[in-house]
């Protein structure tokens, strides 16, 4: 007779074998190493929850510290691949198999183990890749999870930064698995339930509060007036031509920037309520004077923003708060947010080439992927009109009857054409084709496809790849904005001045900017301090971004 | 140009350049230049580097009037090579201070923006040092008031903290630095748990405007514009100490009383609340006004040594 129940006896068994190192749900710190070696079984799938800022730091150090004896070949399922002992797992044998999205500050030793042999990979993902396939093909069979505080039941308050934990509860409670939550404290009641106490087994309390980095964080007064004029020309060239409403930012001083000159530059052009209304974003701090400043409708977010929780509580108009008041986060929603209901992305990368690919990569690091491939690729699933997106697919495709055309989303690369240290950002070869040969990747790890490029701006210019009709016109364009670097000097001059005629390549004068009025001064606020004037207080910055 | 970057009551000090702060400090249209850029009187060691030379070598000196009276004026640039000094440098300001000797203006101000002497040129750095104390030194018992000006970037470190000790008179504002070793030396000295140079927030505690206005390194605070700093100018010319022996020997007592009331402390917060102040944790954020009646209320930061 077929046996339908194996999973479901199996989580029994492994929650009666951790049950015995705890009271009712929650165990000790103490005893973490115990329960995971009670509840883990050779070759399981686990998620340790590993998100772009909370990260499940004591679970973790206690899975590294399992006897691989007893605990061995896991499958680890993460997005997050961000403390040491992420991989310390796979060097003494815990853990053999990795999918994951994103690896930042392990990207160098995460190489290095691939090419050791030490890992073996199956994929890197995007956020939104590996989430669906957590109910695909890749279901946990265990989920270590983060939250700031629980009940004896296992509800659970995950705190502003919510980020993955509901798709990776999700996926794993109602598919047989277990869950493990640590938090920073055990409470009677919990501010509110992020996940309802019977999706969670183990309680484990942290023996210290999880860490979270502030990684949102730019500091105005380390801009650039070369990041200023280019911000100019993203504001004037793209967000005012196309009408942008909806909207990402990735990272960056150049995208900081931009939210900066929202209220100084961006009003004297009479954009305000025009532009830059409806955001799904991280909370940037940088954002805050266009917030107070009435340009800022709504933002959803992936994850909070160290220091910021004050001042989200204080305007539950702008953001997702919960009946208590602080800021409900969820990186899934928000991927599909940017994916489906923004007109544009934009942000910075290392290396663009002469399609107009562009990868994060360089020779020794696998930095993996995040959410930039998602938020900077044009949905093909996408059905409903904006006048941004559909100007933008006029622009790409001039034939055909219009009520069969696809608008585009607008994916925009804002970079100088030096990156750090002189570095030049436009290449005839992106090193992450060099890295994937290296590691035996099937493809090189391209973090936003050239065909998904609309625009590239640098303090050159903005190249508008929609209207290039063939690939010379293409590669002329991104030559046209690549400076001194040798892309750059090998542009056909004729050719670019003939892109230029049609509008393909502008430059500040041609968009009316002075590039002589790209002054700091045009700049919301100049420093931390001035970010927290302009929050009334209520923004509190960590000690590394005060001077004072 | 945005009127933003003119207007001395809106300009930022912190985030002016020398020649900025100069032309908006001074009377205005009252600054001339002495071997400005056009004279192109750079770094001969720079080159030897294969580093890149600024014509002006980093400093703006000139006279100029304030409030009608005239003034000798020396500007470092921190956004070349952090203010930093060399040669040339050197050589401009201490012919600055010397011709001061000869024309006796009302004050001598100098607006400090630097992290010391220029590694390239260590040596002649190092002596422009010396010898620019010594003219200060020989400018006070003239008479001339030293006022030094601190609020910049790069703050005033290394010879530029030694240097500022030396004037009659300091004004700096929050983001100002004032000391000798920089954080990012002592930490590589004596480590991240003496002194985390990453950790801003005790830096400026540390060494930042606020702490140096409450325990009497810096005689007044000035908001970060460059009204404020001329207004502070103003008030300092019109009260610089004598230079004489009682002075040198309230300074010495002074200091010695600030090592042994304060030697064991470990962190700012704890000498400010022996100095008084009510709720120590709050100094940092205080806004301009409310740190002035705080430090009025704070003797060590009216003692007149000097």
């Amino acid at each position: 007779m077929t046996d339908w129940r194996s999973e479901a006896r199996l989580r029994d068994e492994r929650l009666a074998a951790g049950r015995a190192h705890a009271a009712g749900k929650v165990v000790p710190a103490g005893a973490a190493i115990d329960l995971l070696e009670a509840i883990l079984r050779p070759g399981d799938r686990v998620c340790l929850e590993g998100d772009n800022q909370k990260q499940a730091d004591c679970l973790a150090r206690a899975l590294a510290a399992c006897d691989p004896a007893r605990v061995h070949d896991l499958h680890m399922v993460q997005s997050g691949i961000v403390l040491p002992e992420h991989l310390d797992v796979f060097e003494t044998g815990v853990a053999r198999r990795l999918d994951y999205s994103y690896s930042g500050p392990q990207g160098g030793r995460i190489a290095k183990m691939l090419y050791g042999g030490q890992i073996q990979l199956g994929a890197v993902h995007t956020y939104l890749e590996l989430f669906a396939r957590y109910f695909v093909d890749l279901t946990p069979n265990v989920a270590l999870i983060a939250g700031v505080s629980a009940d004896r039941d296992g509800n659970l308050y995950t705190g502003p930064n919510t980020e993955d934990t509901p798709t990776v509860v999700e996926a794993t409670a109602f598919k047989n698995g277990v869950v493990v939550a640590q938090v920073n404290q055990i409470v009677d009641t919990v501010p509110r339930v992020d996940i309802p106490g019977d999706r969670v087994d183990f309680v484990v309390e942290a023996d210290r509060p999880f860490y979270v980095e502030p990684l949102f964080t730019r500091d105005p007064a380390a801009m650039t007036e070369t990041q200023v004029l280019m911000a100019m020309m993203a504001i004037k060239g793209i967000y005012a031509e196309y009408g942008i409403a909806r909207l990402n930012h990735g990272i960056g001083f150049g995208t900081a920037a931009i939210e900066l000159l929202l209220p100084t530059y961006g009003e004297r052009l009479g954009l305000k309520g025009k532009i830059a209304t409806h955001w799904a974003l991280n909370p940037h701090p940088t954002l805050i004077p266009a917030i107070e400043s009435g340009w800022v409708k709504q933002v959803h977010c992936f994850g909070s923003e160290v220091g910021m929780d004050r001042y989200i509580r204080a305007r539950p108009d702008v953001f997702f708060t919960g009946a208590d008041g602080s800021l409900r986060s969820n990186r899934a929603f928000c991927q599909t947010a940017g994916l489906y209901a923004c007109d544009l992305f934009i942000g910075s990368t290392l290396q663009i080439d002469l399609m107009g690919h562009s990868s994060t990569v360089t020779r020794d690091r696998v930095a993996g992927f995040g959410g930039a491939p998602n938020m900077g690729s044009d949905p093909h699933g996408r059905r409903h009109p904006s006048d941004t997106w559909m100007k933008a697919g006029r622009e790409a495709q001039t034939v055909g009857d219009p009520l069969l055309m696809r608008g585009r989303k607008l994916v925009v690369q804002l970079v100088e054409t030096f990156g750090d240290k002189l570095v030049p950002t436009f290449v005839e070869r992106l090193d992450a084709m060099e890295l994937a040969k290296k590691t035996g990747l099937e493809l090189a790890p391209v973090m936003v496809y050239g065909d998904d490029v609309t625009h590239i701006v640098t303090e050159e210019g903005i190249a508008n790849l929609l209207l290039c009709r063939d690939a010379d016109e293409r590669e002329q364009a991104i030559r046209g904005v690549a400076g001194y670097t040798e892309i750059g000097r090998g542009r056909d001059r004729a050719k670019v001045e003939e892109l230029r005629s049609r509008g393909i390549v502008r430059r500040p004068e041609d968009l009316g900017i002075e590039p002589l009025d790209a002054d700091r001064a045009l700049l919301a606020a100049k420093s931390i301090k001035d970010l927290v004037h302009w929050s009334g207080g209520l923004y509190d910055p960590p000690a590394k971004f005060r001077n004072w | 140009m945005s009127p933003a970057s003119t207007d001395p009551q809106a300009l930022s000090w912190y985030e002016a350049s020398a020649r900025q702060r100069v032309a908006a400090l001074a009377d205005p249209g009252s600054f001339r230049e002495f071997l400005g850029p056009t004279e192109r009187v750079t770094s001969p060691h720079l080159p030897l580097f294969d580093l890149p030379r600024a014509f002006d070598d980093g400093i703006v000196v000139g006279r100029a009037t304030l409030d009608g009276k005239p003034v000798l004026v020396a500007a470092q640039e921190g956004r070349f090579m952090g203010g930093a000094f060399g040669e040339v440098h050197g050589a401009k300001l201490i012919g600055l201070l010397r011709a001061a000797l000869d024309v006796r203006p009302a004050a001598v101000l100098i607006l400090f923006d630097t992290g010391g002497v220029r590694l390239q040129e260590a040596n002649a750095g190092e002596t422009a040092i010396a010898e620019a104390m010594r003219a200060i030194a020989d400018l006070r018992a003239a008479g001339v008031p030293v006022i030094g000006l601190i609020g910049g970037r790069a703050g005033a470190y290394g010879g530029g903290g030694l240097i500022a000790g030396t004037c009659s008179r300091l004004a700096v504002s929050e983001g100002g630095r004032i000391s000798v070793s920089g954080p990012e030396v002592i930490e590589t000295n004596k480590g991240a748990e003496e002194f985390d140079s990453r950790d801003r927030a005790l830096v400026w505690r540390t060494m930042g405007g606020k702490h140096r206005r409450l325990i009497g390194g810096a005689d007044a605070f000035a908001d970060d514009t460059v009204a404020a700093f001329r207004a502070a100018a103003l008030d300092l010319i019109a009260r610089a100490p004598a230079f004489d022996l009682a002075t040198l020997e309230a300074e010495q007592a002074r200091l010695e009383a600030r090592i042994a009331r304060f030697g064991d402390c470990r962190d700012a917060t704890e000498i400010w609340a022996r100095l008084g102040v009510n709720d120590p944790e709050a100094v940092p954020a205080m806004t301009t006004a409310a740190f002035d009646e705080t430090a009025a209320r704070v003797e060590e930061a009216h003692h007149d040594a000097r």
